[in-house]
């Protein structure tokens, strides 16, 4: 269980990115944060994993407290939320099996990992990992050899890598197109139905309707909306993304 | 607006100061140019002196008075195409004058002299063997002269009368050489100076064996034998050499060849040292000089700035400016030049390194956070593979220009191929030159293409 408490955060240029968020995540949800561009989503999953510290509020998780967590119990914290990005952020110029192999940093031995060597019980769980994303052979290529699809699946087998209790996923199909979208969705969807916890924000009510369980909605910063996909209608939709998405929508029919 | 002013008045205003009758007319930008046009004409028409080309600024002065009036009269100019042409007639030829530009200079015999040795780079040599011999001559004259004869190994060789003074003749014969061989004949004094006995003592003397093996030639006694001698009455023992030479068969690395093959290693060796230290002292300082790093504070921003600041002035010093300075530090020779390429390239490293470093992605710097990684293992996975790849390659882009620089460096005394080179170019050893430029293009065409290959890999 995941408790979000009257988050807020304040960046130090004066944007206010989050305003008294507050709602609360059971284990092996499927949780879908939907939004506008800059209404807050992406700092709402970093204030889960502290990538970003949140200026007020409490993030509890199995009544762990995750804002007041020192730099060692805040590591141990992270290393069982792994994490999904838009943009992949794979090393580029490394191997994919050292990237996938760097979810694993940590749970390794500190010293061994600067030195780069691994036990091979570690890299036969990276290959098993990247196996299970169907890109096993991809593992001595280098990051940036692989197309969009492919890279974000070695973006899931590094976060496989860290066995995790929850999965946040930010945007993590917006750089895709439509097929590919439904591909890593279903490894996110498969996953979650082997129990971990998934917080994934998207932008298409259709991605919404299938894979979402419940969803919450921010705009400006404020929760508007919380319940579950079906709720969410054209309507909804619309009164979410505003008004201006409606009229790109009348102009290019 | 030109109706209302008068054609006279603006010719009378031309003629006082050029541009002012276009002024007066309201052509502002005209009339300014026309003045500043005329001023540099004139100024350069009088510093070089030559009454001959008092008409330029004579004739732009007229045509903007014709200028002034004709804008006055019919709101008309006249074409700039004519002042500007005789500006620029000037300028040419005196600028022609002043630099000494004079094609009757390159004589194409001395032309010749210089580059057909260069067609024969002197890298290598045929492998000889050497037949040699030697007899002792008493110069000047003693009261009991020893005799001047000699035997080794089968060979024996004398010289008729045992001794001589400065300038007069003899009769040297040598026994036991190869037979049929051109023959070199070499003076040394008792210091054991060369000196030439063949013609005007400028020449050789090269005499042919016989069908048996005999050489006997007339020699005299070069006219500065005695030039070292410490008391030229004093009788002392001067000798006669004989030199045969064959070829072996192979061939064998010249004495010119191995010198430029030596300075071609210190070159290289140099560039690579050169390159090494500035990488030790530019990896830290481009830490210091990456604005991303340093932007946070206004602490760390001034260090920034220091630091943006000293590169950039060092970077714009030649490195052979600065191995002027050191040669006169550290003295003549590679260490000299090593410093001085060390200077330059620690501020171009620096700079390119710090450049790498503000372009890191942050992206896989926020994923490895977020596995629970500590701050080394986050600068092990996602900050070193980012920025050693470029490191790399823009190290070894450097060592490549350290290279090139190196021979230039080494003109003005930092050692290797450069310094090898100025000193060949100094006693006119043409062959020699020329296999110094050879070594050079096939070093820096070599480095080019390896740098250029490891490069293409890396980034």
């Amino acid at each position: 269980m995941l408790r979000i408490q009257h988050v807020s955060k304040t960046y130090p240029n004066g944007t206010q990115a989050l305003k008294d968020v507050s709602f609360d995540v059971a284990d092996g949800e499927f949780m879908v944060v939907i939004g506008l561009s800059g209404s807050g989503k992406s700092t709402l999953l970093r204030c889960i994993n502290r990538l970003i510290d949140p200026s007020e509020g409490k993030i509890y998780w199995n009544d762990t407290d995750v804002t007041s967590a020192n730099a060692a119990e805040l590591r141990n914290i992270r290393r069982n939320i792994g994490m999904v990005f838009q943009q992949f952020n794979l090393v580029k110029r490394s191997s994919v099996l050292t990237n996938v192999l760097s979810g694993r940093l940590g749970y390794a031995n500190p010293w061994l990992s600067l030195l780069g060597i691994w036990p091979q019980e570690e890299k036969d769980r990276a290959l098993k990992a990247l196996a299970r994303v169907g890109i096993a052979e991809k593992a001595f290529s280098r990051a940036d050899a692989l197309s969009g699809g492919q890279q974000q699946r070695v973006g899931i087998a590094r976060a496989l890598m860290q066995e995790p209790k929850i999965i946040l996923a930010d945007e993590p199909v917006a750089s895709l197109d439509p097929v590919l979208s439904h591909s890593i969705l279903q490894y996110l969807e498969v996953l979650n139905k082997e129990g971990i916890t998934v917080i994934c924000s998207l932008h298409f009510l259709d991605l919404v309707h299938r894979y979402a369980t419940r969803v919450v909605a921010l705009k400006d910063g404020m929760k508007v909306f919380e319940g579950s996909a079906k709720e969410i209608d054209r309507a909804k939709f619309k009164e979410i993304y505003g008004e201006e998405a409606q009229e790109v929508r009348a102009a290019s029919f | 607006m030109s109706q209302n002013r008068s054609p006279l008045v603006a010719g009378v205003f031309s003629l006082l100061v050029p541009g002012l009758g276009q002024i007066y007319i309201g052509q502002r930008y005209r009339g300014v140019a026309i003045l500043l046009g005329t001023l540099v004409a004139a100024g350069m028409v009088f510093w070089y002196g030559d009454p001959l080309w008092y008409f330029v600024p004579a004739l732009i002065g007229l045509w903007n008075v014709w200028d002034a009036v004709s804008l006055a009269r019919a709101g008309q100019t006249r074409p700039i195409w004519i002042p500007v042409l005789a500006a620029l007639l000037a300028a040419y030829t005196i600028g022609w004058q002043v630099v000494g530009i004079d094609f009757s200079a390159a004589d194409a015999d001395r032309a010749m002299q210089i580059l057909r040795p260069m067609l024969r780079p002197d890298f290598v040599q045929e492998r000889r063997e050497v037949n040699s011999m030697w007899v002792p001559v008493q110069v000047p004259c003693g009261p009991q002269p020893p005799q001047a004869r000699r035997e080794d190994g089968g060979k024996s060789a004398l010289v008729m009368p045992d001794c001589a003074g400065v300038n007069e003749t003899m009769i040297l014969n040598v026994n036991g050489m190869w037979p049929d061989t051109d023959t070199n004949v070499v003076w040394r004094t008792p210091i054991g100076d060369p000196k030439m006995i063949g013609e005007n003592e400028a020449e050789m003397l090269v005499v042919r064996s016989d069908a048996s093996g005999v050489v006997t030639t007339a020699i005299h006694v070069p006219s500065t034998a005695l030039v070292a001698a410490p008391d030229p009455t004093l009788p002392q023992e001067h000798r006669v050499y004989v030199y045969q030479y064959r070829p072996k068969g192979g061939i064998e690395l010249s004495y010119i060849g191995s010198e430029v093959l030596n300075g071609a290693l210190i070159t290289i060796g140099m560039a690579l040292i050169a390159t090494m230290l500035a990488v030790f002292l530019a990896i830290p300082i481009s830490f210091l000089a990456a604005h991303n790093l340093m932007g946070g504070n206004p602490v760390t921003y001034a260090i920034y700035v220091v630091m943006r600041t000293i590169l950039n002035v060092l970077r714009s010093i030649e490195s052979l400016i600065i191995a002027i300075i050191f040669v006169v530090i550290v003295g003549l020779g590679p260490f000299a030049g090593v410093l001085a390429l060390a200077m330059h390239s620690i501020a171009a490293l620096a700079k390119l390194y710090s450049e790498v470093i503000e372009g890191i992605d942050p992206g896989p710097i926020e994923a490895i956070r977020a596995t629970g990684a500590n701050w080394l293992q986050t600068v092990r996975y996602a900050v070193i593979p980012q920025i050693i790849p470029p490191f790399t390659a823009f190290t070894i882009y450097r060592w490549d220009i350290n290279v090139r620089s190196a021979t230039i460096v080494g003109f003005v005394g930092g050692g290797g191929l450069g310094f090898l080179l100025i000193e060949l170019i100094r006693v006119n050893n043409m062959q020699g030159v020329s296999a110094v430029f050879i070594t050079i293009a096939i070093i820096v065409t070599a480095m080019d293409y390896i740098s250029a290959k490891i490069r293409e890999r890396l980034v």
